[in-house]
């Protein structure tokens, strides 16, 4: 159990009040189990560290955003499954395809096209209806479709399912975002407590790294490095979250774990024979978690963009994300004219907007609720 | 100070050293080794054996890698493919003064605007203005770039007109001028870069001055001179000044959209900073002094706010070569970051791994001129002899 | 250790009898409270008192008890939920209450300034301690001064409060604990105030640094003939250098007289139990009176007297009727109901 502060302290101090004083003995078991004394208090730490996050409201729209993207993602199996896109291939995001029809009157030639949403000329009319004459009705596909009653966001140039695609796409960015900050987290923290632990040669090789990840900018690595290799999506994410963890994260870390170094149960738990590796398992990787978590919020926010946008410029190999979307629409020319296809244009890039923004309003406000006493100590 | 930037610069060196080893790593790390991917498989083999023997990658792995990185050191960055038989030097030289002319005045036009924002909002604590403010830049800052830079293309230029659309310059403009492009922006980097050095040089012997008055009247001396000098300069190329505007037009959209979305990290840090120096005891003694507020708020909290602000500026410069590399492309800007996207999409590995090195040296350079500044503002940190 | 420059021709309401100048603060029923959430705090209730130009007045009391608040209240310093109620603070007979925001801006500083507790901190880092002090010059000083003509005042300054002119120029890390509370009175004195407030001068700092500092302040009450009010929890501190004493408990002035009779005499039961105890090195053995209980909550304050749940001699009036500042003696004012049984106590003890 972690005590952070004197609140904690008092809670502590609250809760074990309530369990009742008995003499123990030696081979006496416990009046209470331990487990359930760990879980009331963590319990109650808990609802009073959300208290103290909901009093925010950033923190609340972020938290918000993530709770709206997450039933996105549940969205796409369970229409698929059991609600109107069940079954149906036209709503597969990646091979479906639905010719939306558009019936347009035949007229003779190009000067009596006065309405082209409902007319069309006999001659481009022979592309699809070969042997219309004018006064027939001829039916044309249209793709990319605006949105209508079978097809909420409409689709996109290759007839495919816009809404589709956009709940796919959140389950994609869910676990890109998981892999990266998982990993983000497991690598910065090891690498901050070692650092702070052996010292010496290996904190200031460390260190050094940290500086040199810290100034590169991400992007352009990225770039090359996807140009040279065929980069999928858990490899975006592994890669996104060493690069990350070996970056600032680490150095935050870094001095987290030396401040449990120098706390006096660590020299209590070496004497009773406690090794380096042990120390860090058992003491310092449970106090420097609460920051890890947090950074964890940044960390997805940034993998979210990242992602996004190296698969808009065609670099990442996946088969569809919020940024493939994109550039499907771009690279055939429909978002140069304004919003005439604007449900090409919006949906995906406010998904990945308000995806990132979600994540990085909920890391401020975890921010302040986690780092105060951390600073004060 | 000059024994402090001198063991920087020997850091710095060392971290690049670190970075291309890094990325010469990573090359090797693909199917086939160094030498198939830097030589183009394509042209004749004498000429590849050539070129190998010019670069010295035809030895051990060991070899090959120390050759590698001094290559880059010496400027030998290889030949591109794409554009062979140019040298990849020339080609990303061509490229880096206009990457860094939008890089400039992008950092300085957010910094400007974030930190007076920041400032500002801090003071004034509460409101509603704080609130949107803040919501505000940082749905800018979490936006998706590439996505932003678009709105912002069918807003400012497609449908108000205000800009152009994309790229450098307006080709049928050019078609028989007399000056080349690199030429006019040449020009145009020239006087930038006098009239910055009119008004640093003005700044440092205004600090020297010992009168406060005096330093006021420098300062703004060297403003105006700066100003009355591009006037000149650009009064006296009546010729060549249609030209300048028109690549100044095209670039002034790609600024101020990545200066939109790079300045909120830079708020809201100014923001929170300033929040923590506002506490400070010494800001409430210079309310008992009866300083006027906008002087507490500027030239004591905002003073020492700066501080913290300044250092995590090296974040914010990784963001923003990275953004610049995405405005770029996205406005067709030919810069070096749209050159490292191109490169990398048609694999022209030499030129890729080129600009990806410049890049990192633009970064490490940023970042001296940082601590170099950090070490400027800070007389806690300066005193120290020997530093 | 006790203060021989008794004047005890001064009553305190402080007027001298002999001589009907102007008190140079005049402080009449302040009240002050700051908004909470949960609530008013009642921070200063009703103070009233009169600082005689060229005395020094100490305001004595436990944490919590409103002093600094006072002085907060007295240069308009306070945080933005402070809600001045009622009362005057008359500076040399101006009411700075009065007064728009930028009219008691061009006062402070120029006719009191103010000596904050914990001077370490009242430096700004990133300016020489020579520039932060010619600012004040620079703001209230008309004509301003020019380069030379501060240089010489700050020099000037510094020789009074005993620092090394070079200083001058250096920056706020570079000084020690103790200069830098001598630079900061140096720096309180440069637009030669009315009245300096001094809140804990000397707390933070070690026993021999106090010596000099509580020194410079005497040197420059005497030679300048300045009015200071020390603001202290240490009675010590106060009996040294104060001509006249306010001893405070939960807002409110519970004792007020000049500081020798007060220390012989005490009259209300608090200060009679603060100074009891402080054993006394030569005076007589007695039993320390041990102050029981804590400062009340002043969002929920005790009704009558504040003092009553603490008090010795407290009987049912006290609960139910808050006792006046009343006046017992030649410039001694009492606010207790029972404060006649006081110096019978002691008595009682002693023999």
């Amino acid at each position: 159990m972690v005590i952070k502060d004197q609140e904690s302290a008092e809670l502590l101090e609250q809760d074990l009040e309530s369990v009742p004083a008995v003499e123990l003995h030696e081979g006496d078991a416990l009046p209470e189990s331990l487990w359930k004394v760990r879980w009331r208090l963590g319990w109650a730490a808990f609802k009073k560290n959300w208290k103290l996050f909901a009093e925010n409201k950033i923190g609340l729209i972020g938290l918000f955003l993530i709770l709206l993207f997450a039933l996105m993602a549940l969205a796409f199996p369970v229409f698929r499954a059991i609600g109107p896109w069940q079954n149906d291939a036209v709503y597969d995001p990646i091979i479906g395809y639905d010719a939306v029809v558009q019936e347009l009157e035949v007229v003779p030639t190009e000067a009596d096209v006065v309405d082209p949403a409902t007319q069309i000329n006999a001659a481009n009319a022979q592309l699809w209806c070969f042997g219309s004459l004018p006064g027939d009705t001829c039916e044309i596909p249209r793709a990319p479709a605006p949105p209508n009653s079978d097809h909420w966001l409409g689709t996109d140039p290759l007839g495919r399912d816009v809404a589709s695609q956009l709940t796919y796409s959140t389950r994609a960015a869910f676990f890109l975002g998981a892999v990266a900050a998982i990993v983000t987290v497991v690598v910065a923290t090891t690498v901050g407590s070692m650092a702070a632990f052996y010292g010496g040669w290996l904190d200031n090789f460390l260190m050094r790294l940290a500086d040199l990840v810290l100034l590169m900018p991400l992007i352009p690595i990225l770039i090359v490095v996807s140009g040279m290799f065929t980069v999928t999506m858990p490899m975006l994410g592994i890669m996104i979250g060493i690069l990350s963890g070996f970056g600032g994260t680490a150095i935050v870390l870094k001095s987290q774990a030396l401040s449990v170094k120098v706390k006096p149960f660590i020299d209590a738990a070496r004497v009773s024979g406690g090794s380096n590796v042990h120390l860090i398992l058992k003491h310092v990787i449970p106090n420097v978690l609460p920051l890890s978590f947090l950074y964890m919020m940044f960390t997805v926010t940034e993998a979210v963009s990242l992602e996004a946008t190296l698969s808009f410029f065609g670099l990442i190999e996946a088969p569809m994300t919020w940024g493939i979307m994109l550039s499907t629409a771009q690279t055939q020319g429909y978002l140069r004219s304004g919003l005439e296809f604007w449900w090409l244009l919006i949906p995906a890039g406010l998904a990945v907007s308000l995806l990132a923004a979600g994540f990085f309003f909920a890391g401020r406000a975890m921010d302040e609720v986690i780092n105060p006493r951390l600073r004060a100590q | 100070m000059l024994k402090f930037i001198a063991k920087r610069l020997a850091q710095m060196a060392f971290l690049f050293f670190l970075f291309l080893s890094i990325v010469f790593f990573l090359l090797q790390a693909q199917p086939g080794d160094i030498s198939s991917q830097f030589i183009n498989p394509t042209i004749p083999a004498e000429v590849q054996q050539q070129i190998l023997g010019r670069l010295g990658l035809d030895g051990s792995i060991w070899n090959q890698w120390w050759n590698y990185v001094s290559n880059f050191f010496t400027g030998n960055l290889g030949v591109s493919f794409s554009q062979f038989p140019e040298p990849v030097i020339d080609v990303i030289g061509e490229r880096i003064p206009r990457t860094l002319f939008l890089f400039t005045f992008a950092t300085l036009l957010s910094y400007i605007m974030g930190f007076t924002l920041g400032k500002r909002v801090a003071w004034k604590r509460g409101g509603f203005n704080e609130y949107s403010v803040t919501i505000g830049g940082v749905l800018l800052y979490t936006v998706f770039y590439p996505w932003f830079g678009i709105l912002m293309i069918l807003l400012f230029a497609s449908t108000l007109g205000w800009f152009p659309i994309s790229g450098f310059l307006t080709p049928e403009f050019w078609r028989n001028a007399p000056f080349t492009g690199n030429q006019v922006f040449g020009q145009l980097l020239l006087s930038v870069a006098i009239a910055g050095i009119i008004v640093v040089l003005g700044l440092i012997v205004a600090h020297r001055a010992q009168e406060r008055s005096t330093t006021r009247l420098v300062r703004r001396g060297s403003y105006i001179l700066s100003v009355l000098f591009l006037a000149g300069f650009w009064f006296l190329r009546s010729e060549m000044r249609p030209y300048a505007w028109d690549i100044l037009h095209h670039t002034i959209l790609p600024v101020v959209t990545l200066a939109l979305v790079a300045f909120a990290g830079t708020m809201l840090l100014t923001r929170s900073s300033m929040l923590e120096t506002l506490k400070e005891d010494y800001i409430l003694t210079a309310r008992a002094k009866g300083v006027p507020d906008s002087d507490i708020r500027d030239r004591h909290a905002a003073r020492n706010a700066l501080l913290p602000v300044v250092t995590s500026f090296i974040l914010g410069l990784a963001f923003i070569i990275g953004g610049g590399v995405v405005t770029e492309t996205i406005f067709s800007w030919p810069g070096m970051g749209a050159l490292l996207l191109n490169a990398t999409v048609i694999e022209d590995v030499p030129l890729a791994t080129g600009a990806l090195g410049f890049i990192g040296i633009l970064a490490l350079m940023a970042h001296l001129l940082v601590d170099v500044l950090y070490n400027v503002l800070d007389p806690r940190v300066r005193v120290q002899a020997g530093r | 250790m006790t203060d021989t420059r008794l004047d005890t021709a001064e009553g305190s309401s402080g007027t001298p009898v002999s001589n009907g100048e102007v008190p140079i603060l005049e402080v009449n029923n302040l009240v002050m409270n700051y908004e909470m959430k949960s609530g008013m705090v009642s921070a200063v209730e009703g103070v009233s008192f009169k600082v005689p130009r060229g005395k020094s007045l100490g305001l004595v009391g436990e944490s919590g008890c409103g002093k600094t608040s006072v002085a907060l209240t007295l240069m308009q310093l306070t945080a933005s939920n402070a809600r001045i109620l009622d009362g005057e603070i008359k500076l040399d007979g101006e009411n700075l209450l009065d007064l728009s925001d930028e009219e008691m801006r061009k006062r402070r500083w120029n006719d009191v300034s103010m000596v904050f507790q914990g001077a370490m901190n009242s430096w700004n880092p990133v300016y020489t301690v020579g520039e932060q002090i010619r600012e004040t010059m620079d703001i209230h000083w008309d004509p301003k001064p020019t380069s030379a003509q501060a240089r010489a005042k700050i020099e000037e300054l510094f020789n009074l409060v005993g620092i090394n002119p070079e200083m001058i120029d250096r920056y706020p890390h570079e000084f020690s604990g103790g200069m830098k509370q001598r630079a900061v009175i140096a720096m309180a004195l440069a637009c030669d105030p009315k009245l300096i407030i001094a809140d804990e001068p000397t707390t933070a700092l070690d026993v021999i640094v106090q010596e000099q500092i509580l020194e410079e302040l005497r040197k420059i009450q005497d030679e300048l003939g300045m009015s200071i009010i020390y603001i202290s929890h240490d009675i010590a501190v106060i009996a040294e250098i104060t001509n006249l004493i306010g001893v405070m408990y939960a807002g409110k002035i519970v004792e007020l007289g000049p500081t020798a009779d007060i220390f012989a005499n005490p009259r209300h039961p608090y200060a009679w139990l603060i100074l009891s105890s402080t054993p006394s090195v030569t005076g007589p053995r007695r039993v320390l009176a041990p102050l029981e209980g804590e400062p009340p909550n002043l969002l929920d304050p005790p009704s009558g007297c504040r003092f009553h749940p603490r008090c010795p001699f407290a009987t049912q009036k006290c609960v139910d009727e808050e006792p006046p500042l009343a006046d017992i003696g030649p410039g001694h004012a009492v606010a207790c109901w029972h404060h006649e049984q006081v110096p019978v106590t002691l008595a009682k003890v002693e023999a």
